[in-house]
C-alpha cells in the first residue's frame, strides 16, 4: 500500500446518481456543446453556477422533474439536453423508431412478394413437359440436400 | 508566386468547365476524340489544383506573412508539420485541400480507365469534374486562399491551439480522403443512370474505391473521437456534435452501400436501392460540409464557420435534383424481377441490416435537425444533446450487432431449419454464457449484459467460419493450421477480410459498452502531498510545475500512480498558454492498460498555495477503440490489396452456392 501522508486529501466524489443525472440533463451554456456534467472549462461561468443551483434544488428536496421544470421555466427549454416527452417534442423521439418500423414492414412486404414471385410457374417451363411432381419433389430434396452439405 | 496560385485556381477552373462541356458532347455524340479530350482536361485540372496547392503549402512552411490565410493560421513558431497542417486548417485551405484530393482521385479514374468503361466515362468525368468545378468556383469567387493584405503581417495569428494536436496530422485528411472516395462511385453511378448501363459493372469496378472511401472514412470518425478524447478534457470521446454527426451519417449510409451491393452482384437485386444509397451517401458528405460551414447548428467545430451555406445548400440541392431525375428516369429499366427463395436468407438479412443502418443515420440526422424544426414550427429553441442520441441509437445498434453475426454467416438463397441450428448453435451458447457470466460477476446493468452477450455471440460467428475453413483445407490439403488459417484467408480474402472488419467492429463495441457503463468519475481538490484513490489506483499529487517555450507555457500537476503500492506512472495534466493567440487549453495525461485508462485533468489550481482540483476518470476497456481499429484497417487491407490473386471459386472457400451461380450464369 502507498504510504499515506499525515494529511488525508480533501475529496469531494460526485458521484450521488441523481445529482449526476441532473447534470447530464442539462446543457452548459458557456458554447462548448457538452452537458454540465461533462463541460470541464476551467472557470466555466455556466457550468459552475449551474451545478450549485442543481445542489441547491436538491438541498429543497425537489424530485427531478420539478428540478427539471424550474431549469426550463428560468432559462429556457434549450437548456434540457433531450427534448421533453410531451407535444411536438415527442416526435423526435418516436420518429427514428416510426422510422425504422415502418421499414421493417416494407423490407417484410417486399420479401413477401419476390417470395411469392419465385413461387409462381416460370414460363421458361411452359414448353417442356414437366416432370411429375414426385420426381421435381425428390430432385428438390436431393439438391438442397447436397446444398448443404456443400455449404458445410 | 502568389499570382501564379491564384491564376492556377482560375485555369484549373477554366478547364474543369471545359471538361465537362466536352465529356457530355463526347457522349452525347460518341465522338472519341471529345471525350479523350475531357479525360486530359480532368488531368490538366488536377496539375493546376497541385500547383496552387504546393504554393500555398510553400507559403505556409515559409511563413509568408503577407497572404491573409498564412498569417491568420500559422506564426512563426508554429512547429513545421503544424504549418503543413495549417494547410486544412482553416477554410479557404481546406477547400483547396478538398480540390486537390478530388482532382487527384479524378486524375486516377481517368488513367485506370483509359481502355475501360468508355461508355460511362464520359459522363464519369463529367459529374467528378462539376463537383470539382463547385468547389474551385467557391476558391475563385468566394473564398480565394490567395488573398494578399495590405501591409504584410510581421507575425501570424497562428493555428487554433485546439488543433495544435497530432491527430490534427491525420483526422482532417482522413475524413476528407473518406468524404471526396464516395465521389468516384457517386460518379459511376450518375454514369451509369444516364448511359442506361445499370448492370453490375458500376458496382464491380468501384468497389475498391467505396472500399477505400469506408475505410477512410471510419479512420477519420475512429481520429476524430480519439482526438476529443484527449483534447476536450471530458473524459468521453464521442459528444454527439453536429459535425461529429455530419461526419457519422455518410459512413452509416456508406456501410449499408457496402453490404447491398453484395446482393446487387450475387443476386442481381436491390438495384434501385443501391443508386438510393450512393446518392444519398454522397449527398450526405456535402450535407456535412453544409453543417459544418454554415454555423445553422452549434457546434465544437465552430472555428469552420463561415457564410459558405448557402453555396452547399445549393449544390446539394442541384445533387438531389439531377440524381432523383435521373433515377426515376431509369425505374423501370432498374426494376429487376427479384426472386426470394426464404425470409432465411442472407438476402433478407442484409436488408434487415441496411434497414438498421439508415435507420440510425435518420435517428442521427433527426436529433442533429430537430433543434432546427423545432424552432421553425414552435419557434422554440431547444438542444438534442448526447442523452437523446444515446437512448435511440443503444437498441439499434444492439440490433445491428444482432445482425453483424448473422449475416455474413447464414447461407444465401435460403437458409433450411438444420443450417440454421449447425450455424447457430454454438455462436448462441456462447452469448448467453457470456451473458450469464456478466450477471454472475455482478454486473447489473442490462444493456451492457445484452451488449457482451451479442459481442460473443458475434465473435463465436466468427471464430467458427474461420474454424470450419482451415479444418476443411487442413482435411483437404493437409497444411498445418497457421499456413492453412493464410491460405484461407488470402484464397477468399474478400470473405475474411470482411470478417476481420468485423472483428474490428465488434472491438469498438466492446469499447462503447465498457465506457458507457462502467467509467467511474472522481474530483478532487488537493494540497502537495495528498492521495486520492480511484478504481485500485492510488493517486499522490507532488505539485505543480512549470515550463516555458517560445511558443507555449506550460503548467502542470505531478501525479504519482500507485497501484497494489507499486509505483507505476508519473502523470502530468496540463493547462497550456498559448502565447500567440493568448489562449489557455487543457491537456490531459492518460495512463493506458487494455483493461483501462485513467485519464486526468487538471481542473483548476491556487498559484499561491499550489492546492489543485483534480478530474479523473477511469475509462474501462476504451483500449478497444483503438485496438478496434487497427483490426478494422488490418482486414480493410486483406480485402482492398490486391496481394496475390483470388483464387476462382472453390468449393471450400467460397460459398457453394455462389459456385454454383458462377457455373450457371456463364453458360
Amino acid at each position: 500500500m502507498l504510504a499515506l501522508p499525515s494529511s488525508v486529501a480533501v475529496s469531494v466524489a460526485v458521484a450521488e446518481p441523481s445529482f449526476r443525472e441532473l447534470e447530464g440533463s442539462l446543457t452548459c451554456q458557456c458554447g462548448c456543446g457538452l452537458t454540465v456534467q461533462t463541460c470541464n472549462h476551467l472557470q466555466c461561468p455556466s457550468a459552475i453556477p449551474l451545478r450549485q443551483e442543481i445542489r441547491s434544488e436538491m438541498a429543497l428536496g425537489k424530485t427531478k422533474e420539478v428540478i427539471l421544470d424550474h431549469f426550463a421555466e428560468k432559462y429556457g427549454e434549450k437548456i434540457l439536453s433531450s427534448p421533453t416527452t410531451t407535444g411536438f417534442n415527442l416526435t423526435a423521439w418516436v420518429m427514428p423508431f416510426l422510422i425504422v418500423g415502418l421499414g421493417t414492414l416494407f423490407v417484410l412486404f417486399t420479401l413477401l412478394r419476390w417470395r411469392k414471385r419465385t413461387d409462381l410457374p416460370s414460363p421458361t417451363n411452359t414448353g417442356a413437359t414437366p416432370p411429375s411432381g414426385a420426381d421435381m419433389s425428390e430432385h428438390k430434396k436431393t439438391l438442397e440436400r447436397e446444398l448443404e452439405n456443400f455449404e458445410s | 508566386m502568389i499570382e501564379l496560385g491564384r491564376q492556377a485556381i482560375l485555369i484549373a477552373l477554366l478547364i474543369a468547365a471545359y471538361s465537362i462541356v466536352m465529356a457530355l458532347l463526347g457522349g452525347w455524340t460518341r465522338r472519341r476524340d471529345f471525350v479523350a479530350s475531357a479525360e486530359n482536361g480532368a488531368l490538366a485540372v488536377w496539375g493546376a489544383v497541385l500547383v496552387a496547392a504546393t504554393i500555398l503549402l510553400h507559403a505556409l512552411v515559409t511563413r509568408d506573412f503577407s497572404i491573409e490565410y498564412v498569417a491568420a493560421y500559422s506564426s512563426s513558431t508554429l512547429p513545421l508539420y503544424y504549418s503543413i497542417a495549417a494547410l486544412w486548417g482553416g477554410q479557404k485551405g481546406s477547400l483547396l485541400f478538398w480540390a486537390l484530393i478530388l482532382t487527384s482521385f479524378s486524375a486516377v479514374v481517368v488513367l485506370q480507365n483509359r481502355h475501360r468503361h468508355r461508355e460511362l466515362m464520359p459522363y464519369v468525368v463529367a459529374t467528378l469534374m462539376s463537383i470539382a468545378l463547385f468547389f474551385l468556383c467557391l476558391l475563385f469567387f468566394i473564398t480565394p486562399p490567395f488573398e494578399t493584405l495590405a501591409v504584410p503581417a510581421r507575425e501570424g495569428r497562428d493555428l487554433n491551439p485546439l488543433l495544435q494536436n497530432y491527430w490534427m496530422t491525420i483526422h482532417p485528411p482522413s475524413l476528407y480522403l473518406g468524404f471526396v472516395g464516395m465521389s468516384v462511385p457517386f460518379a459511376f453511378a450518375i454514369a451509369a443512370l444516364a448511359t442506361g448501363k445499370l448492370d453490375t459493372t458500376w458496382i464491380r469496378t468501384t468497389r475498391r474505391w467505396t472500399l477505400f472511401a469506408w475505410f477512410f472514412l471510419s479512420l477519420g470518425n475512429l481520429f476524430g473521437a480519439l482526438w476529443a478524447y484527449e483534447v476536450l478534457g471530458w473524459g468521453g470521446y464521442w459528444a454527439w456534435d453536429p459535425v461529429e454527426n455530419a461526419a457519422f451519417m455518410p459512413w452509416l449510409t456508406g456501410t449499408a452501400f457496402l453490404h447491398s451491393v453484395m446482393v446487387q452482384e450475387k443476386k442481381n437485386m436491390l438495384k434501385v436501392w443501391n443508386m438510393v444509397l450512393i446518392i444519398m451517401t454522397f449527398s450526405l458528405t456535402i450535407f456535412g460540409t453544409f453543417l459544418t460551414r454554415s454555423g445553422v447548428i452549434s457546434s465544437v467545430h465552430s472555428f469552420t464557420q463561415s457564410g459558405l451555406g448557402p453555396f452547399f445548400l445549393g449544390f446539394l440541392a442541384l445533387i438531389l435534383v439531377v440524381s432523383i431525375s435521373l433515377l426515376l428516369l431509369r425505374l423501370p429499366m432498374l426494376r429487376s424481377e427479384a426472386e426470394l427463395d426464404s425470409l432465411l436468407s442472407r438476402e433478407s438479412t442484409f436488408l434487415f441490416n441496411n434497414l438498421i443502418l439508415v435507420g440510425i443515420a435518420f435517428a442521427v440526422f433527426w436529433g442533429t435537425m430537430f433543434p432546427v424544426i423545432s424552432e421553425a414550427v414552435r419557434g422554440v429553441k431547444i438542444t438534442v444533446g448526447p442523452p437523446f442520441f444515446n437512448k435511440v441509437n443503444a437498441p439499434l445498434g444492439l440490433i445491428l450487432l444482432f445482425l453483424m453475426g448473422v449475416g455474413p454467416v447464414i447461407a444465401w438463397r435460403r437458409a433450411s431449419w438444420a443450417h440454421l441450428r449447425r450455424t447457430f448453435a454454438a455462436p448462441v451458447t456462447t452469448g448467453l454464457v457470456a451473458g450469464a457470466a456478466c450477471f454472475i460477476g455482478g454486473i447489473r446493468n442490462y444493456w451492457a449484459i445484452v451488449s457482451f452477450s451479442l459481442i460473443f455471440f458475434v465473435l463465436a460467428t466468427i471464430f467458427v467460419e474461420f474454424y470450419r475453413g482451415v479444418r476443411a483445407r487442413q482435411a483437404m490439403v493437409g497444411d498445418n493450421f497457421l499456413r492453412a488459417l493464410v491460405q484461407l484467408i488470402s484464397r477468399n480474402r474478400r470473405r475474411y477480410g470482411g470478417y476481420i472488419v468485423h472483428i474490428g467492429i465488434v472491438m469498438i463495441f466492446v469499447a462503447i459498452t465498457g465506457t458507457s457503463a462502467f467509467r467511474i468519475e472522481k474530483q478532487v481538490t488537493l494540497n502537495v502531498g495528498e492521495i486520492f484513490e480511484i478504481g485500485g489506483y492510488e493517486l499522490r499529487y507532488d505539485g505543480l510545475e512549470e515550463r516555458d517555450t517560445l511558443h507555449i507555457a506550460y503548467l502542470m500537476a505531478r501525479l504519482e500512480v500507485y497501484e497494489n503500492g507499486n509505483h507505476v506512472d508519473t502523470l502530468l495534466p496540463e493547462k497550456r498558454f498559448y502565447k500567440k493567440p493568448e489562449q489557455p487549453t487543457t491537456e490531459v495525461a492518460i495512463r493506458s492498460t487494455l483493461g483501462s485508462d485513467l485519464y486526468l485533468v487538471l481542473g483548476s489550481y491556487d498559484a499561491e498555495t499550489r492546492m489543485a482540483t483534480i478530474l479523473a476518470y477511469l475509462n474501462p476497456l476504451i483500449g478497444f477503440l483503438y485496438w478496434g481499429g487497427a483490426v478494422l484497417t488490418l482486414g480493410t487491407f486483406v480485402v482492398i490489396l490486391p496481394v496475390g490473386a483470388t483464387a476462382p471459386a472453390a468449393a471450400y472457400t467460397a460459398s457453394p452456392i455462389e459456385a454454383t451461380e458462377t457455373r450457371v450464369s456463364s453458360r
